[in-house]
């Protein structure tokens, strides 16, 4: 038989876990969105595996192809993706 | 004896073989037989039908002239067939005029909702915002050819903005067309509405 204090515990902890946001699936939409950009704006790379923040609307993406672009959006509100 | 009396059960038991054997081929043009004569329980007409064929074909050997008149009683029974061909094409055309006019009147083109459309590409949540802008930018390219290419007053038409127009749409469409299928059926079905009004400088300029 498992205390009541116990069950209280288990159950908040139950609670937090699946209220928080799991930030996994935000960093695959990213990705995802990384990628579709790199790619409609004709540059070589295939899925995106990983992506680092450097500002608002400013990525680094790491293709699967290896290579690495700046994906960031220029003062004209332009969609830009510069290769590193 | 004993030896006698099996030789006498074996070639005893061995001759109903052979008998069945030569009985056999009896039995086929036996059978062979009432298959000719099948038709018979069908209807007395069709016996006198075949016996008039049977009379038609052993009259047709002997003499050429039976023959022209087999090849002429050959003539007339085409000639049925084409009048029941002739017949029934316009029967098949009738139920081909009907089903044409359902899918007609099934077809119209809903009027075309830019605004609705613009709408939901901007809400949808299949592409990402970065996407989104990158779409935007190349849209706003592609509207610019075509304002440049009215307002020069180009009489060679638009044909040149086609393919770069298809190929947003395909990309459009391969973003959309996984998460948002609805969407994605829209603008595919909203293509050649589109295309109208960016073609057409008058419907352009109202438009955009």
């Amino acid at each position: 038989m498992i205390p009541p204090s116990r069950a209280l515990a288990l159950i908040i902890l139950l609670a937090a876990l699946i209220a928080v946001p799991t930030p996994a699936a935000e960093d695959a939409a990213l990705l995802r969105d990384l990628s579709s950009v790199i790619m409609l704006l004709g540059m070589p790379c295939g899925p995106v595996v990983s992506a680092r923040r450097q500002a608002d609307n400013d990525h680094v993406a790491l293709c699967e192809n290896g290579n690495r672009y700046r994906v960031f959006v220029n003062a004209e509100g332009r969609a830009v993706a510069l290769r590193q | 004896m004993s030896a006698a009396r099996t030789i006498a059960i074996l070639l005893f038991t061995l001759a109903p073989g052979c008998a069945g054997v030569k009985e056999a081929p009896p039995d086929v043009t036996a059978r062979s037989g009432p298959l000719a004569v099948d038709p018979s329980p069908v209807g007395p007409k069709q016996e006198a039908a075949v016996s008039g064929e049977a009379e038609a074909a052993a009259t047709a050997p002997p003499a050429p002239p039976s023959g022209s008149q087999g090849a002429a009683k050959a003539t007339p029974r085409p000639a049925t067939a084409p009048a029941k061909v002739s017949a029934s094409p316009a029967a098949i055309e009738r139920p081909l005029k009907k089903e044409e006019s359902p899918a007609v009147t099934r077809n119209p083109e809903p009027p075309l909702d830019v605004a609705g459309l613009t709408t939901r590409l901007r809400d949808t949540d299949a592409i990402g915002v970065f996407t989104k802008l990158a779409l935007k930018n190349q849209v706003d390219d592609l509207l610019e050819q075509f304002r440049s290419h009215h307002d020069n007053g180009q009489k060679t038409g638009v044909a040149s903005l086609r393919q770069p127009y298809n190929m947003l749409v395909l990309k459009v469409l391969s973003l959309v067309q996984d998460k948002d299928p609805s969407l994605a059926r829209t603008i595919s079905g909203s293509r050649e509405a589109i295309w109208g009004i960016l073609a057409d400088p008058k419907k352009f300029h109202a438009a955009i």
